[in-house]
């Protein structure tokens, strides 16, 4: 049982730090997630404006190299004259210093004077113009940008550069279908400068880089951003330019290892940054792996989007940081709960110490002993509990104790009633018979006529006090009397009732009202009817004694609870008076054989000592209470017996 | 008219001896049951009057073997000592009534006059018939 109970207060203890740990590992993980999620995102958008910068810094680089190289006097010169041999090792150094992958020039008429690709010179004229030279010659000032070159544009400007742009579309999930098996087309950075001189427009150089499958550019922005950080044997940025939809510049690798050149992106991302041209920011599923990322729309020289730049980091990493976090939390709450079942247990301890004491106490006096020892009181609610339980004690030794006292003195007074008694039936006999003799010849002295007045008065007193002794006599035998009783169902108010009429004479020569008060639906009571009168006429003439002229007796009759057994049910008697009362001292003696307070001769002390002793042997009991100068009552308590009020109730 | 008085103590049949005589019946007494038997044998007595307690054979005896020869004869139960239960065994066995010691001479007299008076009565009516 105790263990049980500290079992349950661990329990509600472990339940307690369990629901507090899930509720905060749920509330943490997610606030973890969204705060890690958060600050991955605002730093991925930083990363893909520094990738930006990077492309448009490449781009101006290539125009600066181009600018350069228009402002020599020998280009312009060469120019001028078109000598296109010259021009070609000239641009060939220019691309080989600024790492271009095409260059050329187209003369102000519109036509190709030389490339660096492999056939340079001579250009036929089915050969088309490069279009971001055609956008310069067009507006007259320099342009650059992204470029968008066809199949045609390639193969124009080198054959091996056509070759290195073909890219073989890789089936990809979740990317929007595309019909087309492989990709012929380039996207270039580009600048195209024209080449004035006065207002004549001599030619248009131009050149540029072909970011198909090309690596500088991303690694450059993979490095410097990401600065080589490596996650688990994977670098954790990753860097991408699309044409279109397509992956033409990557370092995201495929599970393979290779870069992932031919993959396309999602279609949602397709749609939300090529079609709408916003900006996308959130965790996507790249290539085989989840990546926080960013894309922004490329916009080439003629306005269109015609490509994505993309920056994103692994997932895992920040995956990881929040696994990591819940772990310590787990172990926090773990510690917690680890903390709850010593704690619980200790408290459990404590708590249950003074109350298993208790419990062992409240053992004892069962077992009989009411002093048990019940340790020290605690200051709490517990401290209560054992002082009512120290009380409860206290009171039940009380009881206990009156109890015993009052059995004792019901032993007492029977035994004292037996000793009496044999007393009484040995003396009876014996003193009975003189008797006989000396109240019969009194009287029969006392018939004579020669007797002298004198020795008349004599015999006289002898007969008196014979007929005195016979009175005692009497009573003595009465109170020894333990006949049987002989018990017959009786309607009390009908046995008070003739009673009181018996008395009603006396009352009436002593001046004293006697009045009865039946109370209703008694129920029927079982006792021996001729000595349950006698102990009524005993206490009424009491009552007759104690009252003086124009007092009154009430006789009252009703149901009633015991008062000492346990609220037993039973009738009741009541006959008071208004009489001289009885003083306290006398109350405890009032049912001693011999007490009496009467003058000599009047009185024998017999009378409520036979009465308790029948009433007693009917089960009832006699209590008094009296308060001297205003009267007393005498209350007669009999139990019912269920089985005669059951009678009466079917008999109703 | 003849009562017998049986008692074990000579002061209760003295008693009885001067308050019956003095009333005008003739008086015998005896000092135990036997010698009651012994007595009603020769004589005819009207009434009884017995002591219930006395050593050897009680006066309870006495009733019972009276009553078997002497049915019709009165008894008259007295006693120092009774209890409601003598006394309703004693009307059960055929006493007529009792009488308590110390009695009154007069009540003693008066109870015997109304005992034979009921018999004469009973026997009024029974008489015919024999
Ligand atoms: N109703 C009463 N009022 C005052 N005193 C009473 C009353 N009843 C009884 N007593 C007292 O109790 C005593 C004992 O009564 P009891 O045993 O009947 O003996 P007795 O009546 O012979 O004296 C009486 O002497 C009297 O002092
Ligand atoms: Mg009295």
């Amino acid at each position: 049982m105790l263990y049980s109970t500290r079992s349950k207060l661990i329990a509600s203890f472990l339940g307690v730090s369990l629901l507090v740990g899930a509720v905060s590992l749920f509330i943490g993980g997610q606030l973890l997630y969204k705060a890690v999620f958060s600050e991955a995102t605002n730093r991925i958008r930083l990363d893909l404006n520094a990738a930006r910068e990077i492309y448009l810094t490449r781009i101006n680089s290539v125009k600066v190299s181009l600018n350069i190289t228009t402002l020599g006097d020998e280009f312009r010169l060469e120019l001028k004259r078109y000598d296109a041999p010259k021009l070609v090792n000239r641009l060939r150094r220019m691309a080989q210093h600024a790492e271009l992958d095409f260059a050329g020039i187209v003369t102000g008429e519109g036509k190709t004077l030389c490339r660096i690709g492999t056939n340079p010179v001579p250009i036929e004229e089915s050969q088309p113009v490069n279009p971001i030279a055609n956008l310069a010659l067009k507006r007259g000032v320099p342009v650059s940008g992204t470029v968008v070159l066809s199949r045609e544009f390639l193969s124009a400007e080198n054959p091996d550069l056509a070759n290195r742009a073909r890219i073989q579309l890789v089936p990809t999930r979740r990317a929007a279908p595309r019909e087309a098996k492989e990709e012929a087309s380039g996207m270039a950075l580009a600048a195209a400068i024209p080449v004035l001189d006065g207002d004549d427009l001599l030619g248009v150089l131009y050149g540029g880089i072909l970011l198909n499958r090309s690596t500088t550019m991303v690694d450059r922005v993979r490095d410097t951003v990401f600065q080589q950080e490596i996650y688990k044997g994977r670098s954790i940025g990753t860097a991408t330019i699309f044409f279109n939809d397509l992956r033409i510049s990557t370092n995201v690798l495929t599970p393979d290892g290779n870069r992932a050149i031919g993959t396309r992106v999602s279609r949602e991302v397709k749609e939300q940054v090529l079609t709408e041209g916003k900006m996308w920011t959130d965790r996507a599923f790249v290539v085989s792996d989840w990546y926080i990322t960013a894309y922004e729309p490329l916009v080439d020289i003629f306005g269109e989007r015609v490509g994505m730049l993309y920056v994103g980091v692994l997932e895992a990493k920040y995956a990881d940081m929040r696994g990591k976090a819940l772990t310590v939390l787990v172990l926090i709450i773990m510690a917690g709960m680890a903390l709850a079942i010593g704690l619980g247990y200790l408290l459990a301890d404590k708590i249950m110490s003074p109350v298993r004491r208790l419990i062992k106490a409240s053992q004892r006096v069962s077992e009989g002993n009411l002093s048990p020892q019940i340790g020290p009181i605690s200051k709490d609610e517990i401290g209560v509990l054992q002082n009512t339980f120290k009380d409860m004690i206290v009171s039940l030794e009380e009881r206990d104790k009156r109890r015993r006292e009052e059995s004792e003195n019901r032993l007492l007074q029977s035994e004292k009633q037996a000793s009496i008694g044999r007393l009484a039936a040995g003396v009876a006999h014996e003193i009975n018979n003189p008797l006989t003799g000396i109240l019969t010849f009194t009287r029969l002295l006392l018939r004579r006529r020669d007797i002298e007045d004198k020795s008349r008065s004599y015999l006289q007193k002898i007969a008196e006090s014979t007929v005195r002794v016979r009175k005692i006599v009497k009573g003595l035998l009465d109170f020894s009397r333990q006949t049987e009783l002989d018990r017959e169902p009786t309607e009390l108010n009908r046995l008070v009732g003739s009673t009181i009429s018996l008395m009603e004479n006396q009352a009436l020569v002593r001046g004293v009202g006697i009045a009865f008060e039946p109370g209703e639906n008694l129920p029927v009571v079982t006792l021996d009817r001729g000595q349950f009168q006698g102990v009524l006429i005993n206490i009424i003439i009491n009552a007759l004694d104690a009252t003086e002229t124009g007092g009154n007796i009430t006789v009252s009759t009703g149901i009633s609870l015991s008062a000492s057994d346990t609220g037993r049910k039973g009738v009741e008697i009541s006959i008071a008076d208004t009489g001289c009362g009885i003083p306290p001292e006398d109350l405890d003696k009032l049912f001693d054989p011999f007490f009496t307070t009467k003058e000599v001769g009047e009185g024998t002390g017999l009378g409520l000592a036979v009465s308790y002793g029948i009433v007693q042997r009917h089960g009832g009991t006699i209590r008094v209470q009296s308060e001297v100068g205003r009267g007393s009552a005498f209350t007669i308590w009999l139990p019912v017996e269920e089985l005669s009020e059951r009678r009466k109730n079917t008999g109703c | 008219m003849k009562i017998l008085v049986v008692d074990d103590e000579d002061i209760v049949l003295e008693s009885c001896q001067a308050v019956l005589e003095l009333a005008g019946f003739e008086v015998l007494l005896v000092p135990s049951a036997d010698k009651a038997l012994e007595a009603m044998k020769g004589n005819e007595f009207s009434l009884l009057l017995v002591d219930v307690k006395m050593p050897k054979r009680d006066g309870m005896y006495l009733m019972r073997k009276v009553k078997e020869q002497w049915p019709d004869i009165p008894i008259l139960v007295m006693s120092g000592y009774y209890t409601t239960e003598t006394i309703k065994e004693a009307i059960k066995m055929g006493a007529a009534t009792f009488i308590a010691k110390p009695f009154e001479p007069d009540e003693l007299v008066e109870t015997i006059h109304q005992i034979i008076k009921r018999e004469e009565h009973h026997g009024k009516k029974e008489g015919p018939r024999n």
